[in-house]
């Protein structure tokens, strides 16, 4: 067996979406002779995961990292290329591959409602075949991790959020999955729920050792959590490498951030382009070339009163959105 | 005012049309019962000759002329109106300056019932060709003499749902007890059978109840089987339940508009 | 013996919901009670008027009647729920929680929501048959007995397959919210005789949606009217119609999963 537990190759998935016109008699023709729009989801998308990684899957909205995320579990079936993940491939659906992975979806429940989150994962328990003595020894790991003894008897419908999220990903982890595909873990969630699921996945990752390939609109995930990042635009790979690597990739600047004694009064277009900072606002800030950075500094304590200087890499979200847009 | 229904009537068809097809479903589902019962009755008859007087043909007219009269009588507002109360949506209906139930939910259900009664016609000249009745008995006095005799009808069996759905206001289970009230409209109705031919303890607590007005009363106006004092009797009859209908609906509507307001749902 | 243990876990589960809302379910048994005596009082009222319905005594449609409520049962217990259910996750989209499952995903489709207080109603169901059948003084033998319950079970089966199908559809058409009106309608055609309908309406409740397949032939089967032939031919039905709807069932899962196209 690979160390690699997941190897994508040429993965390529494409919609074909009917098209539709307004209208009566459009919708008449179209019901005899439909038209068909291909709509090319993912393209050709190569990379490989190592056992114990954790990889952040990142992209805008429509980027096909969901399309990827469900073609790697099994749902979906690709229109092109290959994939295998711990040495299965995802659409057979083999039992034995769907007892080995997991994925979690923020924003889909997979717990009843109207019953105590415990019976649900009794029943999980049957479906999964786990046997008692293991399942109560995971059950208390991640009790011990995420506290759900007090949330177990409640219906899940009196759940808070946060309280429903850690059930929910404690549910699908009942089987010790040996890959995790996390979809907006913490959607919705506030900071303090954020930061507990987030610590939770590294311990979890550093105890078991499972791969874990998770999508998050909140960059703070990604950054706490992975090493590594993949960014997918358009249904095409654009970076796949260190997350500390991206900014010198992408977008080789930094930050300078000066303050002034009399602010107004200066430019300072001519040393690098402005950019705005709400949350400090008193200071000014200009992007310039990392291999500038030395010569512009010198040139503006030369130039101007300067009180406060700082040198800082741009936000991660500021990279990542350059990265989709080139 | 008549602005106020022009809009309403507007906005509710409009609605209603969004959900045609499952208007259609819903009259999928309604057709059968009487179309098995019509088959019963009249396997019955041609079986025996006649039942109680009854020939085969009287069964095919009464249950042909039923699926036309239940539609134009019955209503949904159970089913449009009742989850409005539960989940607290009617909030936003009774700070407008019209009664929710007697505008906007009332149009909604004719609009429903307009939509409906296109689809049936269709449906309803198949099942001529298919049972053949024979309406030479029908005059057309009697179509006419049942027209009111079937908005009443309406009004009285409008009212008193609306009635069981401002029960919402107290209880989660509406439904079941709407149930109830379905099972009662099916007993002493005459929609099973022609209220004649139920076991007479039955008939007679039938013609006291509003619920014959719905079907029965309007058929035998329509099959022109009544006489003058019956005809007389069933419209004072449909006056009466019309004010006792409306008086109940707005007394139960009040205390559970209060209660909804205290509770503050 | 896995499939038993995980029935009894999705009964654990819904006993636990239905205890959940447990008014409810006695407000259910005192409507079904209801409706049962409604049910009782038509035949009456029927049978007040006539002798023989479709050929058939007044102890034969009692025992029809509780065959009907046996596939009823079915439909009320699990049918039913389960469409509200599978529906509800095609819509929101938990339908791919149920397909990574490592259980058959048919199975985990029929058997997640149980009505579990209208097993009771199976109780019910066969006290009709029994004293029905012996109001009848039809003369039941063994053989007979034993291919009524074969041909009840084909006939559930093939009502079950017919459902089967009519979710399966929803994988092809996404909005089809519809698709199990047509059975629900038709259902209630089973409380009698088939023999009464005109033939157009016949050909429909035994070809189209066969609930006169669940209905009146096993009790036909149980009255001996069946010859040997006949009874095989209606359970290789049954046996035919549960190998279309996993077919379609797997064509289904896999136009879900874009593999068809």
């Amino acid at each position: 067996m690979s160390s690699n537990s997941i190897i994508v190759e040429q993965l390529s998935k494409t919609y074909q979406v009917p098209e539709r016109e307004g209208g009566f008699s459009a919708a008449v023709r179209g019901f005899f002779k439909r038209k068909y729009k291909d709509v090319k989801a993912v393209q050709e998308v190569n990379f490989t995961i190592a056992q114990g990684e954790i990889v952040g899957f990142l992209g805008p909205n429509g980027a096909g990292k969901t399309t990827t995320l469900k073609m790697l579990s099994g749902l979906l079936h690709p229109t092109g290329g290959n994939a295998t993940v711990l040495g299965y491939t995802p659409w057979e659906l083999k039992p034995d591959y769907l007892r080995s992975m997991t994925l979690v979806m923020g924003q889909r429940n997979r717990l009843s409602w109207d019953i105590p989150a415990a019976d649900s994962f009794l029943l999980n328990q049957a479906i999964y075949r786990i046997p008692d003595d293991e399942y109560k020894e995971t059950y208390k790991e991640l009790d011990e991790l995420l506290e759900l003894d007090p949330l177990m008897k409640k219906p899940v419908r009196n759940l808070s959020l946060g309280e429903r999220m850690k059930c929910e990903i404690a549910a699908g982890l009942l089987h010790r999955p040996k890959v995790l595909f996390l979809d907006e873990p913490t959607i919705g969630l506030d900071i303090t729920g954020q930061v507990r699921i987030r610590e939770f996945l590294r311990e979890y990752n550093k105890r078991t050792g499972a791969t874990i390939l998770l999508t998050s609109h909140y960059m703070a995930d990604v950054t706490a959590l992975c090493e590594r990042i993949i960014i997918i635009h358009q249904g095409q790979l654009k970076y796949d490498g260190g997350i500390t690597d991206l900014s010198h990739k992408i977008a080789p600047f930094k930050l300078i951030g000066v303050r002034l004694s009399d602010a107004d009064s200066h430019d300072l277009s001519g040393y690098g382009t402005q950019v705005q900072n709400e949350e400090d606002a008193d200071k000014k800030y200009i992007q310039v070339k990392a291999e500038d950075v030395t010569r512009v500094t010198s040139r503006l304590l030369a130039d101007l009163p300067i009180h406060d200087i700082t040198i800082t890499d741009p936000p991660i979200e500021d990279v990542i959105e350059q990265a989709f847009n080139q | 005012m008549f602005l106020i229904f022009q809009r309403l009537w507007q906005v509710n068809w409009a609605e209603q049309w969004q959900y045609r097809a499952n208007l259609l479903m819903y009259l999928l589902y309604w057709l059968v019962s009487p179309i098995i019962y019509l088959a019963v009755w009249t396997s019955i008859a041609n079986a025996n000759g006649d039942v109680k007087g009854f020939t085969a043909n009287d069964f095919i007219t009464y249950y042909m002329v039923l699926l036309i009269v239940d539609q134009a009588t019955s209503n949904i507002v159970i089913h449009t109106f009742g989850y409005k109360i539960q989940d607290g949506t009617l909030s936003g209906e009774l700070i407008k300056p019209i009664h929710p139930m007697l505008t906007n939910a009332l149009v909604n259900n004719v609009a429903f019932k307009a939509l409906t009664i296109m689809g049936l016609i269709p449906v309803w000249i198949i099942l001529f060709f298919l049972f053949k009745p024979d309406f030479s008995g029908v005059a057309l006095s009697g179509i006419l003499i049942a027209i009111p005799a079937m908005i009443l009808g309406f009004l009285i069996s409008y009212l008193i749902s609306a009635t069981i759905t401002a029960l919402a206001f107290w209880t989660t289970r509406v439904y079941s007890i709407h149930e109830f009230y379905f099972a009662l409209i099916l007993l002493f109705s005459g929609q099973f059978v022609p209220l004649t031919l139920m076991p007479p303890i039955i008939q007679n607590i039938a013609q006291y109840l509003p619920f014959q007005l719905f079907i029965y009363y309007p058929i035998q106006l329509i099959l022109g089987k009544l006489s003058v004092d019956q005809i007389i009797q069933g419209y004072v009859m449909a006056g009466i339940w019309l004010v006792v209908s409306f008086l109940l609906f707005t007394w139960v509507w009040r205390a559970g508009v209060k209660r909804f307001s205290a509770v503050g749902a | 013996m896995q499939t038993l243990k995980l029935l009894s876990s999705f009964l654990k589960v819904n006993i636990q919901m239905s205890l959940a809302y447990r008014a409810d379910t006695v407000v259910n048994i005192l409507l079904n009670f209801m409706w049962l005596g409604w049910e009782l009082l038509s035949l009456n009222i029927i049978f007040s008027n006539t002798t023989s319905l479709g050929g058939w005594g007044l102890g034969e449609l009692i025992a029809l009647l509780g065959v009907f409520r046996l596939v009823n049962t079915m439909m009320m217990a699990l049918i039913w729920p389960n469409t509200e259910k599978f529906n509800q996750s095609i819509r929101d989209g938990s339908m791919d929680y149920t397909i990574l499952q490592p259980i058959n995903s048919m199975f985990l489709v029929t058997f997640s929501r149980i009505t579990v207080w209208r097993i009771w109603d199976l109780i019910l169901a066969i006290v009709l048959i029994v004293v029905g059948i012996n109001m009848s003084g039809d003369t039941t033998t063994a053989a007979s007995i034993l291919a009524f319950f074969l041909l009840t079970i084909s006939g559930v089966i093939v009502i079950y397959s017919l459902w089967i199908v009519l979710i399966a559809l929803t994988f092809w058409f996404t909005k089809f919210d519809n698709n199990v009106t047509i059975l629900h309608a038709l259902l209630d055609a089973g409380r009698y005789p088939a023999t009464v309908y005109p033939v157009w309406l016949r050909m429909i409740v035994t070809f189209i949606i066969p609930v006169a397949v669940a209905t009146t032939i096993p009790l036909q089967a149980l009255r001996g009217d069946l010859n040997i032939n006949q009874i095989i031919l209606f359970f290789g039905v049954g046996v035919l119609s549960f190998w279309i709807a996993t077919k379609v069932w797997k064509r289904g899962l896999k136009q879900y999963s874009g593999a068809s196209s």
